[in-house]
């Protein structure tokens, strides 16, 4: 901002003025008689003046709003929002170490069980790490919120006391060396703990992170967004005022000195009229570049990314559901509502849900007749191949559906181990399918994402020399208009 | 420069948030309640008491509300009284679902309760959980769907004796003309009351009522302010001690910790 460095308040001008009706004319001369003389630099002088004061409220006020776009480029492109996606994979991550503990404990001894147990112990570690990294992330978003950063210590101790839990629960598992199917009971108590740990206290805190730190985004966008459209405004304004201005400079030149133009002023009204309008046009698609990335990019990787969290826990409680016959009814009822929050058909019960799933998904793209995740994403087509992304999504998960109702037929029909072998094996591979059409769609998001804040840093680009420099010339330039005019009364 | 200061003043800041009102710009706040649901919302003289208000009364403080009216808020019209602005937030064993999330907002959940059953203290040692209910009497309340989840969708082949009300229903438990009375942990809970020599909630939950605070749609500074007061009430452990005192005595199985909100918007 160097308004005022633009606009040296010209001498015989009221300084400081807002421009509006030009100052009433100079006062009389105390000298007599030359009175004509005088007052026609004064008047140039004041034309002039409210010309630059005008002229920097112009360039002022985009300067401001290129601040705004820049500041919520850089906070939702930048800093916050990769951040508060980053959270997300907190939940995923938790989510998902719980659920490979309750693979290896349902695998046991067993080898020829899907991947493995050791390899369920390895994704075990690895999603540990994931999760560490991901709190990190949490607590610098949670700076400055003491209320935030509560949430993260309580999550760091939660995990020490749940990897304890789930550490204990595997060396006794191993030591049983039962084979596939619930483990002994001693086992299954120590799982419980840890499962309800993660379930009803870390899972929750790692969820309400994501959406707090999402305020940041929201408020961001919201306050930075009408700055910028405010800011367009306000230069349009202040554009048609300095050339309104000029122009009047320009007639008034014209009439006294009998000259058709002045050369210099028509310059410097023809680059501020080019400025307004460049201007204009900046901060309007800077408002929509701000739109596009929290819109159809922020908002959908953060909602697709919780979806895609809470399909991990839902495959974590098929195995639990066959873990643990006690709370086999509470594991089921769990699934049925995190199946409804991701893709939402009414039905009370897990046979209603896939008779709902797959009447929508076969309707699905005529009508979309269904809520949740899955429903708000395909009711908000915006972006290309967004659609067969949806659809990709939308069948994978049908066929996960379909597996799970046989899994839980066959644990009903007394057929254990073929519903183990279902789950680690079939199932398995149709919930990574419909994960990885997740995670698809997810990436089509981030590069709208990605694409819109690009975009955005890219037509700033120079407007930083852009601004000034135009200041600068329209400034001499209009200095060279009427300095020869004015020595024309020395 | 006043005219570059008020730019400045105009672009720099001010001009952020959304169009939308919010319940933060009220200056008194009106809160839609149960009237009869003991320990949760219940209208004694003209005063409301209950964990609902307990809760309403703390987070209405945190958002920074001195004064709050109480009216009741009747399971029918909630939505609708939301719509119309007749009520702020309604904290009133309000369930979150995806069809309510279409007309209005929800802040928490600030508890999930889980339907359970009560039983009498007597027969708590042999009907362990809901199937155990096979081939005996559950109450029926005239306009209530609870009994559907078990015999409907957990398929229990259970004996259905209607009745107008849970209150009559917990009347016709300890007479012995029904078995068992079925739906949300808290609501039988608060029913239970001081009752808990002869009854018993048997600790086998299953379903997840997640009890959200509703709010007009589109207020999303309002709901997440909300969220934020219902984070701090499981931090100072108001919630704890909340939860103890209207349901500890029944023996329920209370969770503690913060609920996973909805998320606001």
């Amino acid at each position: 901002m160097t308004i005022s460095q633009q606009a040296p308040a010209p001498p015989a001008a009221p300084a400081g003025q807002p421009p509006g009706p030009p100052p009433a004319p100079t006062p009389p001369a105390p000298a007599t008689g030359r009175g004509r003389r005088r007052t026609v630099p004064a008047r140039i002088w004041t034309l002039t003046g409210a010309s630059l004061v005008a002229a920097a409220l112009l360039f002022g006020a985009t300067a401001l709003s290129i601040g705004n776009a820049r500041e919520g480029l850089q906070v939702i492109g930048h800093d916050a929002g990769p951040q508060v996606v980053a959270t997300a994979d907190l939940y995923f991550a938790l989510s998902d170490m719980d659920a490979q503990v309750a693979n290896v404990l349902l695998i046991g001894r067993e080898t020829s069980l899907g991947k493995g147990r050791q390899q369920a112990l390895d994704r075990y570690d690895q999603r540990r790490a994931e999760a560490s990294r991901a709190v990190l992330q949490a607590a610098e978003l949670a700076l400055g919120d003491p209320t935030e950063q509560q949430t993260v210590r309580q999550v760091l101790d939660g995990l020490g006391r749940y990897e304890r839990l789930a550490a204990q629960a595997i060396l006794l598992d191993q030591q049983s060396q039962h084979a596939a199917g619930p483990p002994p009971d001693r086992v299954i108590e120590l799982y419980r703990q840890a499962t309800d740990l993660m379930r009803l206290d870390l899972l929750p805190k790692a969820y309400n992170l994501t959406l707090d730190s999402g305020t940041i985004v929201r408020e961001t966008y919201e306050d930075e967004s009408a700055a910028v459209l405010t800011g367009r405004f306000l230069v349009g304004a202040a554009g048609l005022l300095t050339l309104a201005l000029l122009i009047g400079l320009q007639i008034f030149l014209a009439r006294r000195f009998r000259r058709v133009l002045n050369p210099a002023l028509l310059l410097a009204t023809l680059i501020i009229a080019v400025f307004t309008l460049s201007g204009m046009l900046l901060l309007g698609r800077e408002a929509e570049n701000l739109r596009m990335a929290k819109d159809d990019g922020f908002n959908s990787v953060l909602a697709l990314s919780r979806a895609r969290a809470i399909g991990n826990t839902m495959h974590g409680d098929q195995s639990r559901y066959l873990l643990d016959p006690q709370r086999a009814d509470t594991y089921e009822q769990v699934y049925l509502d995190k199946s409804q929050s991701v893709l939402y058909t009414p039905g009370g019960s897990l046979d209603k849900y896939y008779a709902g799933v797959d009447k929508v998904v076969g309707e699905w793209p005529e009508k979309v007749d269904f809520l949740g995740f899955h429903g708000a994403e395909a009711r908000n087509l915006t972006l290309r191949d967004q659609r067969p992304a949806v659809g990709a999504v939308l069948t994978a998960y049908e066929k996960f559906q379909q597996q799970d109702r046989q899994m839980r037929r066959l644990a009903v029909a007394g057929q254990a181990r073929q519903a183990i072998a279902l789950r680690m094996g079939t199932l398995a591979q149709s919930f990574e399918s419909y994960d990885k059409a997740l995670v698809d769609l997810i990436a089509l998001h981030r590069g709208a994402f990605d694409g819109a804040i690009r975009s955005g840093d890219d037509d700033l680009g120079g407007w930083n020399v852009i601004v000034p420099g135009a200041a600068v010339l329209a400034a001499l330039l209009i200095f060279a208009g009427i300095v020869p005019r004015l020595s024309e009364y020395r | 420069m006043a005219g570059a200061a008020l730019i400045l003043a105009a672009a720099g800041c001010g001009l952020g948030g959304g169009d939308q009102q919010s319940i933060l710009d009220k200056e008194v706040l009106v809160v839609g309640v149960k009237p009869d649901q003991p320990g949760l919302g219940l209208r004694k003289g003209g005063e409301y008491e209950g964990f609902d208000v307990d809760v309403a009364k703390y987070v209405t403080r945190k958002l920074g509300f001195e004064n709050v009216t109480f009216i009741p808020a009747p399971s029918a019209q909630r939505e609708k009284m939301l719509q119309e602005g007749q009520v702020d937030l309604i904290f009133a064993t309000y369930s979150i679902t995806p069809e309510r999330k279409t007309k209005v907002d929800f802040s928490g959940p600030y508890y999930v309760a889980h339907q359970d059953t009560l039983v009498r203290a007597s027969d708590a040692a042999v009907i362990d959980n809901v199937r155990d209910l096979k081939g005996r009497n559950l109450c029926q309340v005239t306009g209530s769907n609870s009994w559907r989840r078990v015999k409907e969708e957990r398929k229990v082949a259970v004996n259905l004796v209607e009745a107008p009300s849970y209150s009559d229903c917990i009347a016709k438990l300890k007479s012995g003309e029904v078995d068992a009375v079925s739906t949300d942990d808290l609501i039988l809970a608060g029913f239970a009351g001081a009752e808990t020599r002869s009854v018993k909630i048997i600790n086998a939950p299953f379903t997840d009522e997640r009890y959200g605070v509703g709010i007009k749609k589109g207020d999303i500074d309002g709901c997440e302010a909300v969220n934020k007061a219902i984070t701090e009430m499981y931090q100072d452990g108001t919630a704890e001690k909340l939860l103890h005192k209207w349901f500890g005595p029944t023996g329920l199985n209370l969770t503690t910790t913060v609920p996973q909100f909805e998320g606001c918007g």
